[in-house]
């Protein structure tokens, strides 16, 4: 009865923790819109400043 | 029934990883921690899950996982350079067929310590990994607490889901640990996001807290009184009100101390008396054995070598009864004992090369923690409020760890293991992220490629 409870606590935290997760989009990338799959990351400014500014 | 629950539990997390594979990283960590494998009697106990779910984890972050943000740390090259000499030491090994066994599950635990922090790319990331550490761990301490609040605790008798005695279920590791994460739990309930603070979060945190510290009563773990106690005093060190916390502790150990029961009470008294206690004397005979194999052999005897040692060592004993005091010494012969000391393990298993290296990265783990805590602790950005605390969390978690350390051989202990991969994750996040160390950074590079530059010219010129 003990380790029911104990493993129905754990669990049901564990599977609520991982339907949030599921839900939130900063689990795999922060700010700005999701890099595709093989996509290269988009030069910023301080690349731009070094090649000689922003490509027309 | 358990075994349909589990197996249900473990699907519905492979199937959430198909859109999220690093679910599959976190669904690792419980495998690794909970062992739903152990504790089942059907589906599970006959499929490899814990290979399943540690193959998962690393195609889904090397096929479907975006790595442009992962970085490879220097604590990560100390571990693999670790596993390399683990490696060529279990082929060495004094005892191949044991060393084979142990190393079976060793190089598992390193491999994942090194791949975790290229997982952890994002803030919810490293939180979701302690999340799920700590709520794998509370599966198995509230199970404990709860039996030890029963009266169901003693020295070895704990049951924990299963009589085993591997991993988190063996008593003394166990005790450890669950000291060890309290103050993850508690930074979990004050800047956790996935279950955002509020007072139900709470509420869960102190009853686990609580039931953290009654592991060490229901195992009867001298290491996890230790712990407990350290860790008391680590707060103290950091808390604003001190004497107040200081006197809650105190009155709370006064009024639990008639409640524990008395083989505990007695047990805990050899923490001082321990010429009495052979589990002490005989750590102590295992010890002198060990320093005396490395001057033999400096680059270790390979795992389990302990297995080759014969003690022979005497236990004494005092007993008074009015004004006479019995002495009674016994001289006790032993063999094969356990290194009972993760320094010890390293130093006769590893050697001198080993144990140096398990060293530098326990140390730089707790350094780089304190320079993250120095980096943060004076920011007040709203986004910049939870750095500090989590570096001091994990920071106190390793000491608890380090000074479990001295009395069980817990060296390559999987869950420790993920605790440094966290670290390691945590570093490098906040370095790429980190806009002044980026700034720095930058510069540092600009002048680095100046100077060569500036050789050049002054080269042509002169």
């Amino acid at each position: 009865m003990v380790d029911i409870f104990a493993l129905s606590v754990a669990h049901g935290l564990l599977v609520l923790a991982a339907i949030r997760l599921f839900a939130r989009d900063d689990l795999d990338h922060e700010g700005g819109e999701p890099r595709r799959f093989g996509a290269r990351r988009r030069p910023g400014p301080a690349d731009d400043a070094q090649n000689g500014g922003p490509r027309a | 029934m358990i075994d349909l629950c589990l197996t249900a539990f473990l699907g519905f997390y492979l199937l959430l990883g198909a859109k999220r594979p690093f679910l599959w990283v976190l669904a690792y960590l419980y495998v690794d921690i909970v062992a739903p494998q152990i504790i089942s009697w059907g589906i599970l106990s006959h499929l490899p899950t814990s290979l399943i779910f540690f193959t998962a984890a690393f195609a889904g972050w090397l096929l479907f996982d975006d790595k442009s943000d992962s970085r490879f740390t220097v604590r990560q090259g100390l571990l693999l350079l670790l596993l390399l000499y683990c490696g060529y030491t279990t082929i060495t090994a004094q005892f191949p067929v044991e060393a084979a066994e142990k190393w079976s599950w060793v190089w598992k635990a390193l491999v994942f310590a090194i791949f975790l922090p290229l997982t952890l790319r994002t803030r919810l990331r490293i939180e979701a990994a302690i999340l799920v550490m700590v709520l794998s761990a509370s599966a198995i301490i509230i199970d404990g607490a709860i039996k030890t609040a029963a009266g169901g605790g003693g020295y070895g008798a704990l049951r924990f889901f299963v009589d085993n005695n591997t991993g988190l279920y063996e008593g003394s590791i166990i005790s450890c640990v669950a000291i060890a994460i309290i103050p993850l739990i508690l930074w979990l309930a004050r800047h956790g996001t996935v279950f955002p603070s509020d007072w139900r979060v709470w509420v869960f945190a102190w009853a686990l807290v609580f039931a953290c510290a009654l592991i060490p009563v229901g195992t009867q773990a001298r290491t996890g009184l230790v712990c407990l106690g350290i860790l008391c005093l680590l707060y103290l060190r950091t808390a604003k009100h001190r004497v107040l916390i200081g006197a809650t502790m105190a009155g709370a150990a006064m009024i639990a101390i008639p409640f524990l029961p008395s083989s505990y009470t007695q047990r805990m008294g050899t923490i001082e008396n321990s010429q009495a206690d052979q589990s002490a004397s005989t750590r102590i005979a295992v010890w002198n054995w060990t320093l005396g194999y490395v001057r033999d052999h400096p680059f270790g005897g390979g795992f389990e070598v302990y297995l080759a040692n014969t003690l022979r060592f005497e236990t004494v004993q005092t007993q008074t009864t009015g004004n006479t005091t019995t002495v009674t010494k016994q001289v006790v012969q032993d063999g094969a004992r356990a290194f009972h000391s993760s320094y010890f393990e390293m130093l006769g298993e590893q050697g001198f090369p080993g144990l140096a290296l398990w060293l530098i990265i326990q140390f730089s783990g707790l350094i780089q923690m304190e320079l993250l805590r120095r980096r943060w602790k004076a920011r007040s950005g709203p986004q910049e409020q939870w750095q500090a605390p989590l570096a001091v969390a994990l920071q106190l978690a390793q000491v608890i760890y380090m000074i479990g350390s001295l009395f069980v051989g817990i060296a390559f202990q999987p869950f420790i293991l993920m605790l440094i991969g966290v670290q390691c994750g945590l570093w490098s996040y906040l370095r790429r992220t980190d806009s002044r160390v980026v700034t720095r950074l930058a510069e540092r590079r600009r002048l680095a490629a100046k100077v060569p530059i500036a050789a050049a010219s002054a080269a042509s010129g002169g």
